[in-house]
Parts: structure tokens; C-alpha cells; sequence
């Protein structure tokens, strides 16, 4: 079957003052549809640079990328806008909800630049409320909800579009560790009842661990790669 | 250098002094984008945009109502200085064609000329064939004054009253004598909108109940102004409508009887608390010892003539005859210095030449000797005296005001876009285009300026016109300002060009925020 995200040579510059800072070098990168992928390494070694060129918010130095039959890296900022809408749903580390908007608002904001009616994106408020847990918080403002509540209401909203590719940067990095437990279990639950491809960049074992593949990322570049059996893994490593 | 300076100043100064003709929108045009707004609410998410906007203002509504203060302030500093420039713009530009010339004494203000000058001057002082010759049925008027006091043991601005002394005919002259006698036909009386009860009490009259006919001639009353069958030598008349112009010519009529009756303003007449029919005696404030008796007889039309009263100079004149035959060997010191102003008007620039130099070489106006000027530069030349004041206004005060007002509006939105990047970059992260994100900081600004420019303009009209009455800015001779009805769109004007000025920048910053920089923990 063919990838749903496949990254081939990608390169990745930043240029600050004079200095040319190489993040992302030759990196190669195949997503099955509907995998929970987690993106492990060191403070600095680019995993955030990498999903946000796969989520379309960046472009790249060098390489290609391809999400669904779109080639990605060719696009211009305008298609990008308006192909990530479509197609991509992002979970940040600090919720990033609008503080001004109920949490139905902030669901249904990314609806609205869709051609949707009213009762339509209604309907998809609602159910994407309803799957994360929170069908009785509709009008209640970020401020008014914990942490674990907004960033549910954050998972609502990523998946509101029926998006192909959910990215999600540090999801429970900013959560004590049962409301981490209950979004990692979330994601699990997302991936296996919509097969959603999940894409996880996380610092936390416990997380990586819940997800069927983990990758390493050290100076831009791939550096090692375990399967479901994480765990199992490690271990024989560690013996 | 003269020749440059003017040029710009016709090209600058619609900009800048008469908002009345180039910044000004128009009742339909804001109609207009009011229509469009609500069209583009209901057509699509507008409406989502228009909610996410008011929250994202009353979120910080101290930021929000200090902005909108600003606003206001600045409102009401430039229209107060508009109506004086606009009013003034209007009185000093030329006409053309029919213009009117003052004469008054050359050397001396207040202007005093004796009143045997009267006859040649209305005339424009024709010496030989071939002079212009000014006709003085219609297209001259003399002006005297006289004031006083109803209680000359307490003066107050509310017992004083200022009259225009002239030929009441000046005020309506009507040049075709069936015309007249249409108008004597038409059941209006000299007191409309009032009829006087038998009681002697005033009514309002809420309906004429006039014939077919009769309706028929108040439109052929209306339609002898367009043909120039009635004219006047005041200013106004096209604005009266035709009920008003035969009440006037009534009262007119009246006085011309009795030169005791005269015409008065509305709120003159409030002021002094008489009413339509109710007779007042003045004690002279200028002709002293000359005290005269006066019965109302009708009131000017509801507008510029409030404030005004019109009494017929022979009443005077004949008064003073009357005091210096009592008083033998004593003439009254006033006697040769009644005539303070004769209006002429003539067709053209060149006529007007012509009589200003009949007046110049005509022998008989030596002591004291006359000049004869346009209207506007008679205004214009009062003005000059104050060119540096003006100027001032127009050229630093206004601009100086609206440059703070954008300045204050984009550090405003300045700071608040500032404080917002990270919820503009998730805007973006959602799929919102630049020039949607344009839409929410732009529309914040716009928002802003509009209501408080609105609120700002229409305080400003209430608080002058109503509670003040007028701005009394004490220049050439006129009483007060008062702030034109279309100033009511200058304040939403100036807010949303100044709004939209003020916050291009920090809505083009915002909208070109980069994401992953935004987002990027730069380690
Ligand atoms: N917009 C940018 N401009 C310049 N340098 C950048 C930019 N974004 C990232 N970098 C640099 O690229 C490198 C990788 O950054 P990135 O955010 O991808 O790391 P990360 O692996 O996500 O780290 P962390 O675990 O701390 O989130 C860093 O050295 C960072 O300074
Ligand atoms: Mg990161």
C-alpha cells in the first residue's frame, strides 16, 4: 500500500544573521496510512521543524514531500493555507485555543473556512465534542476548563475537518501525568476507531511507547527506529 | 510666489478645510456600506468575524474605551475647527454671478455714514450715460441698527434685542404684482405656524386645509423663486417652503403698514418671552434717549434668522427727525451717522467694477468717505486680521490632531496585535489566509474609529449646537457656529480613515507573522 506521508532527502536551513544553521539533512521518511508515529530526540534536534514542514507550515531547503497524492513542498503559501484546513489537524503542547471563544467556537473555527452551513458544522461540533468527552462544556471559555479539558477540546478541533493527518507537538508535555494518560489514550482511541495517522513528537517514554512506531531524531537525522515492541526493545538494550 | 501658494491652497484646502467636498461620505454611501456589511454578515461568516472582533475589544475594554476617548476628543477639536473654517471657506469664496457688494465708510469701523448718502449709494452713485445703474426696487438694501433693552435696569443677553433697520421689502421683494395678489389670496396668516384665538392665546396650526386651488398656487409660489419673480436681498430664501414665503410676505405687508410692527426670530422671541401680536418698548442701547415701541407682527422661518429681528428703518429715521425737531439747536449725536451698510447687487465682475469706480470718483461721498467691496472680500478683508489664527487651524492644529489620533489608534493596535501573535500564527495554522487575519486587526481598528467617530461627532453637535448654542468664537461678525447637520458624518469619516491609517502597519505585521517562528522555541 502506498505511504499516506513520504518525506524523500529532505533538507531543512535556517538562516539567522550570517549564519546558515543546517537543521534537517537528507532526511527519508515513508507514514503508512493510518500509523501512530512517534518522533523522539534531544532538545534541538529538529523533530518540530520536521512536523511542521509535513504539516505544511514551513517549506523545505531541499527535497520533497508528499501527503495523500499532494506533492506539498511544491505549494505556494496561499495553496498551503487552504490544503492544511483540508487536511491537517494540529495539537500543540499548550492547547493554543482562543481565549475569547467558547470551546464549540474554537471547534468550529477551523470549519468555518470550510463550505459548510450552519446546522453541517453543527453536527460536526457536536460530534467531535462528544468523541473527546466534552458535550457538556460547550459554552465554557479555555479559562473556565483544566489543562486535560483544553487540550481535549484541542484534539476536537484537530479533528473536526476529518483531517488525513493529525500532527501533534508535545500533546501531554504541558499535563500532570493522569490527564497525559487519558490524551495519549484519546489518540489511541482516534487512530483506532477513524484510522487516523497520528503524527507524535513527544519527550515522554511513557507516550512514545503508546504509539506503533518511534523514531529518533538526533541533529537532523535518523538515527534509529523501534516497532510496537518498543518496550521489549529497549530492554534487550538495556540487558 | 502669491500665484503658487493659492494654487496649492485650492488643491489642499478641500482636503483639509471643506471635509464638506472631498472626505465626506455621503448618507448613501454610508448607507451603502452598510448595506454591503450586512450582506457579507449574512452571506457567510462576517458575522462569525464581526462576533470575534467585539469580544477581542471588550476583552481589554480599558484599552478599547481609552482609544475611543482619544477618538472622541480628537472628533470634537476638528469639528469644531471645520465648522469655523467651513463656514468661513463658504463666506469668503466669490460668486460669480450676482454678487453682492457692501459699502460702508472707508476709514472707520463700526461704519457710520449719514443717511442723505442713502438714495445715490442704493443707486451705485450713477453720474452720467453709460454708468451702471443698480435697481433699486430689488437689488439694493440699506442697513441701520438699532438695539435695546426690554429691562434697561438689568441688561442680560436674553433681554436685548439687535434690530436690522431697513426696507422690509428687502427681505422678500416680489417683482410681479400677481404674484402678490396670489399670495394675498392664499389663506396662510403673517403668524403661520401659529394662528392667534380670540383669546389672544398662540395655537400651532396643524393642518391649512387648502383648496385644490389654493395648493395649486403655493406651487406656483415655490416655482417664483426658481424664476426670480420674488427675490430678497438676505440669503435663505430658497430654503423657506411656500407656506413660509407667503406668512413672510404677510408680515412683510404688515409692517409696511405700520412701522411699529416688526419681524422677529424664533428664539429671539422666546428669550424675550413675547409672543406673535404682544407689543415691547426698548430703551436704546446706541440711540440714546430714542426709545421705540414695537408690536410682533410675524416670525422669520425656523433657521438661520433665529436670532434675528427686522424693523423698517422709517421707524427710526422718522424717531430721530421727531428728536431733533424737540429739540432745537441739540441734534441728536447720532443724526449724521445712521447709515451703517448699503448691499448692492449687481450681475457680474465687471459691473461690480464699474460702480466700485462710480463710488471712487463720485464727488458727493467726501465726509466721510466711502468704499465699495465684494461681499466675500469684505469678509475676506475683515478676516485678514486673524490669516495667522486661520492659518494656524488649518495647517498645524488639524493635521497635528489627526496625526496624533492615527498615532494613538497604531500603538493601540500595536500593542494588541503584539500581545496576540501566538493567536494570529494559530489563525494561520488553521488554514486562515493573510488577508482574513487582515480582516480581524483592521476590523478591530475600523470598529473602533467608526462607532467613537459617530459618537464623537454626534456629542459634539448635541453639546454645541444644543446645550451651548454655538461656537462662540469671537471672530469677523458673526455670533456663533453652529455645527452643520453633515458633521454628523465628518467624526465617522475621520475615524475610520484615521483607524484604517493607524493600523495598516501593525495589521500588515500581523498578517505576515511566520508560524514557525512563532511557535519555534529558538534554543
Ligand atoms: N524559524 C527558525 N529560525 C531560525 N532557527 C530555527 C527556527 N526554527 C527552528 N530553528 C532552529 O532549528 C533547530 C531545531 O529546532 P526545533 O524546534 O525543530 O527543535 P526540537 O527538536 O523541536 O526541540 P525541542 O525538543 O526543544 O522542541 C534549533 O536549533 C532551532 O534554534
Ligand atoms: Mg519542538
Amino acid at each position: 500500500m502506498e505511504p499516506i506521508v513520504e518525506v524523500t532527502h529532505l533538507g531543512k536551513n535556517f538562516r539567522r544573521g550570517l549564519e546558515e544553521i543546517h537543521v534537517l539533512s537528507n532526511l527519508s521518511l515513508q507514514v503508512p496510512q493510518g500509523e501512530f508515529l512517534a518522533l523522539m530526540g534531544p532538545s534541538g534536534s529538529g523533530k518540530t521543524t520536521l512536523l511542521n514542514l509535513i504539516a505544511g507550515l514551513d517549506s523545505p531547503t531541499q527535497g520533497s514531500i508528499r501527503v495523500g497524492k499532494e506533492l506539498i513542498s511544491a505549494m505556494g503559501e496561499s495553496r498551503l493555507a487552504k490544503w492544511r484546513t483540508r487536511h491537517v489537524g494540529f495539537v500543540f503542547q499548550f492547547y493554543h485555543l482562543l481565549p475569547v471563544l467558547t470551546a464549540y467556537e474554537n471547534v468550529e473555527l477551523p470549519l468555518l473556512l470550510l463550505p459548510l452551513t450552519y446546522s453541517e458544522r453543527k453536527k460536526q461540533v457536536l460530534t467531535a465534542l462528544d468523541l473527546v468527552g466534552l458535550s457538556d462544556r460547550l459554552s465554557h471559555r479555555p479559562g473556565q476548563l483544566s489543562g486535560g479539558q483544553q487540550q481535549r477540546v484541542g484534539i476536537a478541533r484537530a479533528i473536526v475537518t476529518d483531517p488525513t493527518l493529525i500532527v501533534a507537538d508535545e500533546p501531554t508535555g504541558d499535563l500532570d501525568s493522569k490527564s497525559a494518560e487519558e490524551i495519549l489514550e484519546l489518540l489511541v482511541i482516534l487512530k483506532g476507531a477513524l484510522n487516523k495517522t497520528i503524527l507524535m513528537v513527544t519527550h515522554d517514554p511513557r507516550a512514545a511507547n503508546r504509539a506503533e512506531r518511534c523514531l529518533h531524531l538526533e541533529k537532523g537525522q535518523l538515527v534509529n527506529e523501534t516497532y510496537q515492541n518498543f518496550n521489549v526493545h529497549t530492554q534487550a538494550v538495556s540487558h | 510666489m502669491e500665484g503658487i501658494a493659492e494654487r496649492i491652497d485650492s488643491f489642499l484646502v478641500p482636503l483639509v478645510v471643506t471635509p464638506g467636498d472631498a472626505i465626506r461620505f455621503t448618507l448613501v454611501e454610508w448607507l451603502g456600506f452598510f448595506v454591503l456589511f450586512t450582506g457579507f454578515a449574512f452571506a457567510g461568516w462576517a458575522w462569525f468575524y464581526f462576533r470575534f472582533i467585539l469580544r477581542n475589544l471588550l476583552r481589554n475594554w480599558l484599552r478599547t474605551s481609552l482609544t475611543a476617548m482619544a477618538t472622541m476628543v480628537l472628533v470634537l477639536v476638528v469639528t469644531l475647527v471645520w465648522t469655523i473654517l467651513l463656514f468661513l471657506s463658504n463666506a469668503t469664496s466669490e460668486k460669480a454671478k450676482d454678487l453682492k457688494a457692501i459699502i460702508t465708510e472707508k476709514w472707520q469701523i463700526p461704519s457710520q455714514m449719514p443717511f442723505s448718502y442713502e438714495a445715490d449709494l442704493s443707486e451705485g452713485a450713477p453720474s452720467k450715460n453709460g454708468d451702471f445703474r443698480v435697481d433699486t426696487t430689488k437689488d439694493s438694501m440699506t442697513w441701520q441698527f438699532y438695539g435695546g433693552t426690554v429691562d434697561p435696569a438689568k441688561r442680560t443677553r436674553e433681554n436685548i434685542v439687535f434690530f436690522f433697520c431697513m426696507d422690509p421689502n428687502k427681505l422678500m421683494t416680489v417683482n410681479d404684482p400677481t404674484i402678490d395678489s396670489l399670495m394675498a389670496s392664499i389663506p396662510i396668516p403673517a403668524t403661520y405656524p401659529y394662528r392667534k384665538e380670540e383669546t389672544g392665546e398662540m395655537v400651532e396650526i396643524k393642518s391649512l386645509n387648502l383648496t385644490d386651488a389654493q395648493k395649486k398656487d403655493l406651487e406656483k409660489v415655490k416655482n417664483a423663486v426658481q424664476k426670480g419673480q420674488i427675490t430678497s436681498m438676505m440669503d435663505g430664501l430658497d430654503e423657506m417652503a411656500p407656506e413660509e414665503l407667503v406668512a413672510m410676505r404677510k408680515a412683510i405687508l404688515l409692517t409696511l403698514g405700520d412701522k411699529r410692527k416688526v419681524v422677529v426670530g424664533r428664539e429671539r422671541l422666546l428669550a424675550l418671552n413675547k409672543r406673535i401680536g404682544e407689543t415691547f418698548k426698548l430703551t436704546s442701547l446706541n440711540y440714546k434717549d430714542i426709545d421705540l415701541e414695537f408690536e410682533v407682527a410675524g416670525v422669520f422661518p425656523d433657521g438661520r434668522y433665529n436670532q434675528s429681528a427686522v424693523m423698517h428703518r422709517d421707524y427710526l429715521n422718522d424717531a430721530m427727525d421727531d428728536y431733533n425737531r424737540r429739540n432745537p439747536g441739540k441734534r441728536h449725536p447720532l443724526s449724521d451717522k445712521s447709515l451703517n451698510l448699503v448691499w448692492i447687487r449687481v450681475p457680474d465682475t465687471a459691473s461690480f467694477q464699474k460702480v466700485e469706480g462710480q463710488i471712487a470718483i463720485s464727488p458727493k461721498f467726501q465726509s466721510p468717505a466711502v468704499k465699495c467691496e465684494t461681499a466675500s472680500s469684505g469678509v475676506a478683508s475683515f478676516l485678514d486680521a486673524y490669516r495667522d489664527l486661520l492659518w494656524g487651524l488649518r495647517w498645524i492644529l488639524v493635521p497635528f490632531i489627526l496625526l496624533t489620533m492615527s498615532l494613538i489608534i497604531s500603538v493601540a493596535i500595536s500593542i494588541s496585535v503584539r500581545e496576540r501573535r501566538k493567536e494570529m500564527a494559530i489563525l494561520k495554522v488553521l488554514g486562515f489566509a493573510p488577508g482574513q487575519i487582515l480582516i480581524v486587526v483592521l476590523g478591530e481598528a475600523v470598529i473602533v474609529g467608526i462607532l467613537s467617530g459617530f459618537l464623537g461627532s454626534f456629542s459634539t453637535y448635541y453639546l454645541i449646537n444644543e446645550v451651548i448654542g454655538g461656537v462662540k468664537f469671537p471672530i469677523a461678525f458673526f455670533p456663533a457656529f453652529m455645527i452643520p447637520f453633515e458633521a454628523l458624518w465628518w467624526g465617522p469619516t475621520i475615524g475610520a480613515i484615521t483607524a484604517l491609517s493607524g493600523s495598516i502597519f501593525p495589521s500588515y505585521n500581523a498578517c505576515r507573522i511566520k508560524v514557525s517562528e512563532v511557535f519555534a522555541r529558538i534554543s
